[in-house]
């Protein structure tokens, strides 16, 4: 089965918006997600110039944005898939 | 003629038990003439009062030449101006005058110090030399020569704190002389081809303190080194153009330039790497650091995010010594700026709006001035050449 991609931008704004803590994430996910997660940085995923996204920081996960990311809801929408 | 990079450097120690060295030297670039004047002078005996005698000295000597002033009447100037010693009755100093133009033309004016050394690779190359003396002080004589250096040579004068190390002690009855100083650059040129102006000038100078019994200088002694280089190129691109349909003309720019190339920016780097079908890797740290994450394209020497980033490199460029807590990227960026001599920048203008809401908890620069905050720094602080382009 294809590993989980998500993708953290580290682009300026999602970074200012508290984007760095989101790198850990690796760290946190639980021991059965691990696996089936491939965690990558993107350079700028271009959400924060389309008003539509909502608030940084950004993370897409499988190809599809996620707004105002937190550690939290990622491993939540993780477990979810 | 091909344009060189002109790096000049000196090192030097004081006569031990001195507070103040009585040599000194100076360097002035003229910008709008590309064109570098040196000076180095030894001040008739040592301490406050030689200092004096060749501080005077390379502050004349410097004016004079930027102003073309006639060589005679500038030396005959400045032994007129020299205070006399009360205790041995005469002013004196000596000099030497390196004039060069970013060509790698050079005019070479020496009173009294050792002759200088033009090395091409490890060989010396010598040149003619013409006498001049003013009539007023037919005894100090001027020694005038001119060449054309080219790309990888290098130009080495010294006082005679150099030439006579060891001076008077066994093994050493004339000292180290010019031979021995010339012998040792010969030996570490062949080691070390692309040695800096720097780092050979304090090992001449650390080599001539050796030569002596108690390893410290004697006397007091400078060396300088004028290193005619390949310049280092690097090109920094940042910022998304203004128009989208300059996009491929930006990437491309970056794809057939010849040196460094860095891109500083998420949006930019997409840019590239969609123009160019090469890939961006983010290569997020294992440590948590200030700034966003560095990344990797294959052609580039380094990528980074933008705004962030360059305000950190900025801080670093201005700081006395990079600080220890300096993130990654600023720190990999400091580095490539501070290790190339020639630098463009191409500023894409398209402002980011999000930058701008009002919301975001700092305050982030606009492009176009974080540039020029660097460009001011690099030029002024560390000597480079740059230049910014706006697309």
């Amino acid at each position: 089965m294809d590993k989980i991609r998500v993708e953290i931008c580290v682009g300026t704004t999602c970074h200012v918006l508290g984007g760095g803590s989101l790198h850990d994430l690796e760290d946190h996910l639980p021991s059965r997600l691990r696996d089936q997660v491939e965690v990558v940085g993107a350079p700028c995923l271009k959400a924060c110039e389309n008003g539509n996204y909502g608030d940084a920081p950004f993370v897409k996960i499988n190809g599809e944005i996620m707004a105002a990311a937190t550690i939290d809801k990622i491993i939540a929408r993780l477990n979810r898939l | 003629m091909k344009r060189i990079h002109v790096e000049i450097e000196r090192s030097s120690r004081s006569k031990r038990g001195e507070e103040v060295c009585g040599d000194d030297f100076k360097v002035k670039r003229l910008a709008g003439e590309d064109r570098y004047i040196a000076v180095l002078s030894d001040g008739l005996g040592s301490g406050f009062k030689a200092s004096l005698l060749s501080t005077m000295t390379t502050a004349m000597a410097l004016r004079f030449v930027s102003d073309n002033m006639e060589i005679v009447r500038s030396s005959e100037i400045i032994m007129d101006t020299l205070p006399v010693c009360a205790v041995r009755k005469i002013s004196y100093s000596t000099f030497t005058i390196a004039d060069t133009y970013v060509n790698g033309h050079t005019r070479m004016v020496e009173m009294d110090n050792p002759p200088y050394i033009h090395l091409r690779g490890a060989e010396e190359v010598t040149h003619e030399k013409q006498t001049l003396a003013s009539a007023k002080h037919p005894e100090r004589k001027l020694l005038v020569s001119s060449f054309d250096a080219l790309p990888g040579d290098r130009l080495v004068f010294f006082s005679d704190g150099v030439t006579q190390a060891g001076l008077g002690h066994p093994g050493h009855k004339f000292g180290w002389r010019r031979e021995g100083c010339l012998e040792y650059l010969q030996a570490q040129l062949r080691r070390e081809p692309d040695v800096s102006a720097l780092e050979l000038a304090a090992r001449v100078v650390a080599e001539a303190c050796r030569q002596d019994p108690a390893k410290t200088a004697a006397d007091d002694t400078t060396c300088v080194v004028i290193y005619f280089r390949e310049p280092r190129n690097l090109l920094l691109l940042t910022g998304p153009p203004f128009k989208p349909d300059k996009d491929a003309e930006f990437a491309r720019y970056l794809a057939d330039f010849d040196g460094k190339k860095v891109i500083c920016g998420g949006t930019t780097a997409n840019i590239v790497s969609r123009e160019l079908d090469r890939q961006v890797k983010v290569q997020l740290p294992k440590v948590r650091e200030r700034l966003p994450a560095a990344a990797e394209m294959a052609g580039v020497d380094l990528v980074t995010e933008g705004i962030l980033t360059l305000t950190e490199t900025a801080r670093v460029l201005e700081a006395p010594v990079p600080p220890l807590d300096t993130p990654g990227p600023a720190l990999r960026l400091f580095e490539l700026l501070h290790n190339s001599d020639v630098i463009e920048f191409l500023v894409g203008t398209r402002i980011n709006e999000a930058h701008q809401d009002p919301s975001l908890p700092i305050d982030l620069e606009i492009r176009r001035n974080i540039v020029k905050r660097i460009v001011r720094c690099l030029e002024e602080r560390y000597l480079k050449e740059c230049e910014i382009r706006y697309i």
